[in-house]
């Protein structure tokens, strides 16, 4: 199997922030939604892939090729947003156009112009007028427009408006189309990465905490409301993530559910009265909460 | 503006409802139960219908592996997946999701202390009003 | 540093984007140095002092405004990572930088310079002059070199701004200092050119001195461990 992306070993040291070990890759093909709050090494994590930064120590392979030695030739297949990169604010859309498809052999300019009517920007205005959102976009168009192997992208949907944020995932999604192409995109909202990514991966204070395909995580957890008095140390088993009682109501938020825990429940003393499946978002926060091993 | 539903696509919220899958699986039977796809027609590839219905490829590779399950589609090695010649199945899918929604029913008025007797008064009084 | 490895094309398209986004003031600093040497070789005391002080200060000017739009500005806009994440190498990068600032900054240096040369020797100023600008004029390349090396290599604006002003204000000293030398000052109010053992040795060390301090900036540059 091809990856997309493969990281072994992977450590950075900042005065205040340690990345790693990290073990992570993606297949070819997939798309993955890296999920993790603030400063949790995100952003870390997709410069170390751009070669925009050095690993302290660890593997890192992009399409193939070895970081940082082969980054000329990854960067030629790779597209890299994210939220922290400005365009030339004097130029216009149209002038970074240019440069892109002059550099990208790959760039399609019907692509392009479909993107700019669809994102409703204007070619001919200084990106430096743009919004927040339009700022987004132009950067994404610049990206999709050249149809990279491996997009990268950097908190695409934070701060956008819903349409905007609508806009950007219908763009992403025909990326799903081609089974060469890949993508890695990170936010600290489940909901933008839930709907197109395969797998998921948490990260939190620069480790990995899970990583899973999505299909996995939505099976695997449930949310368990019971009924009885038994105390919380009778269900103290480890695919109980978290429990909480009120009266005689608890709920028990489960990692790994079958239907033999029903049976241990009941002989617990406690009724299940509903079991409910989980959000993404749900299952995050618990795992962190848990200090992870989903 | 109204997007034009392609046949190969499906209409899907992520925001409600039941998991993504279950809505793919859901339509997909709707689709096949109602003639929209007609037995032996090919379905779209599972990334044509990821990229259109904007879902992630592995939900739908799940869906289609429910829908394989439950015999209402067939998948034929280097071809693709196709409905099935008989559309039992997807009639027996619908029906195991009427009876899913009828248990569920059930054990909310058990909860109530409804008898069945009531519960056809009900249904007879939702028939007068609802014609 | 594998030199056999840098894109040429690549580097081309970054100093033609580079040249683009500050050609109009270039221009406008070669305008400003003209007037200079205007005033300059108008051979009266007055206009001579404006002119020099006005040359210098658009020599300087243009220096600064050359380091800090394409290294410095690029940094606090963030579109180096825009430019990063081109298919470039750090080493691209340097000698795509380097390059354009050689064009950037030595275009206005080098008309200047030039003008310089022929304002000297074609009006009634005193030919002698012709060492002492040489050597001004190799004082402002090296603290160019110096702050050059300096924004590639710090990210400190402070230090930057530091470096940048510092650097050039010790033109004053160094004024004063060959001021004293009896072999450079001799000669400065007669007709004769004498290129003396010090001013040549002056001039020597200014122009080894920028080409280590460049050298040794990509070399800094390339074991960088971040780009952004």
């Amino acid at each position: 199997m091809n990856f997309a992306f493969s990281v072994q070993g992977l450590t950075k040291r900042y005065p205040h922030f340690h990345l790693g070990d990290l073990d992570l890759r993606l297949p070819e093909g997939q798309i993955m939604g890296l999920v993790g709050v603030n400063g949790a090494g995100k952003t870390t994590l997709l410069r170390i892939l751009t070669g925009l930064a050095l690993p302290d120590r660890g593997q890192v392979e992009v399409l193939g090729l070895p970081m940082p030695g082969q980054q000329v030739a990854v960067k030629r297949d790779l597209g890299f947003a994210s939220e922290d990169m400005r365009l030339y604010r004097s130029r216009t859309l149209r002038w970074h156009m240019d440069l892109i498809a002059r550099i990208y052999p790959g760039w399609d300019e019907a692509y392009a112009s479909e993107l700019l009517r669809r994102f409703d920007l204007r070619a001919d205005q200084a990106v430096g007028g743009f919004s927040h959102g339009q700022r987004v976009k132009a950067l994404l168009l610049l990206n999709l427009s050249r149809r990279p192997r491996l997009l990268l992208l950097d908190e695409p949907t934070t701060g956008l408006d819903p349409v905007a944020r609508a806009e950007v995932l219908e763009a992403l999604a025909e990326v799903l189309r081609d089974e060469q192409r890949s993508v890695l995109f990170s936010s600290h909202n489940t909901h933008d990465i839930e709907q197109l990514a395969d797998t998921i991966t948490f990260l939190h204070q620069g480790r990995i905490v899970a990583s899973e395909e999505k299909e996995r995580f939505l099976d695997l957890w449930r949310r368990i409301v019971c009924q009885g008095d038994a105390a919380f140390e009778q269900v103290d088993w480890p695919e109980v993530a978290a429990a909480r009682r009120s009266g005689s109501l608890v709920e028990l938020k489960v990692r790994r559910f079958d239907d033999g825990i029903r049976e241990r429940l009941a002989a617990g003393g406690l009724a299940v009265q509903s079991v409910h499946p989980m959000s993404l978002e749900d299952i995050f926060v618990t795992t962190v909460r848990t200090g992870g091993a989903a | 503006m109204h997007s034009k539903p392609t046949s190969a696509q499906l209409l899907l919220s992520p925001n409600d409802g039941p998991p993504m899958y279950q809505q793919v699986v859901d339509q997909i039977t709707m689709k096949v139960a109602s003639g929209d796809w007609p037995p032996g027609a090919a379905l779209p590839s599972i990334r044509e219908l990821a990229s259109t219905s904007q879902v992630s490829v592995i939900t739908v590779k799940r869906a289609y592996q429910e829908l394989e399950r439950a015999g209402v589609i067939v998948t034929r090695q280097g071809l693709g997946s196709f409905v099935a010649e008989s559309t039992d199945a997807s009639r027996s899918l619908l029906q195991q999701e009427f009876e899913r929604s009828l248990q569920a029913m059930l054990q909310a008025a058990r909860r109530l202390d409804l008898s069945i007797p009531e519960i056809q008064q009900m249904l007879e009084r939702e028939r007068s009003t609802g014609d | 540093m594998n030199v056999g490895a840098i894109d040429i094309p690549m580097v081309r398209l970054l100093v033609a984007k580079d040249w683009k986004l500050f050609e109009k003031q270039l221009a406008a600093y070669v305008l400003a140095g003209m007037v200079a040497l205007a005033f300059l070789g108008n051979a009266k005391p007055w206009s001579f002092y404006v002119g020099s002080l006005l040359l210098l200060i658009v020599l300087v000017a243009a220096a600064c405004f050359s380091i800090s739009t394409s290294l410095l500005v690029e940094r606090k806009e963030q579109t180096l990572g825009f430019v990063m994440s081109l298919p470039v190498s750090p080493l691209d990068f340097y000698v795509a930088k380097l390059a354009g600032n050689l064009i950037t900054f030595g275009v206005p240096f080098v008309v200047l310079s030039a003008g310089t040369v022929a304002v000297i020797l074609l009006t009634p100023l005193p030919d002698g002059l012709l060492v002492f600008a040489v050597l001004v004029f190799g004082h402002v390349l090296l603290a160019y070199s110096v702050s050059l090396g300096v924004a590639m290599a710090v990210e400190s604006e402070g230090w930057n701004t530091f470096v940048m002003i510092a650097s050039m204000v010790l033109v004053n000293p160094f004024l004063m200092g060959i001021g004293q030398i009896p072999a450079i000052t001799d000669h400065l109010q007669t007709d004769t050119i004498v290129l003396s053992a010090p001013a040549l040795a002056i001039l020597a060390a200014q122009a080894l001195l920028s080409t280590g301090i460049v050298v040794l900036t990509g070399w800094v540059h390339c074991r960088k461990k971040s780009f952004y």
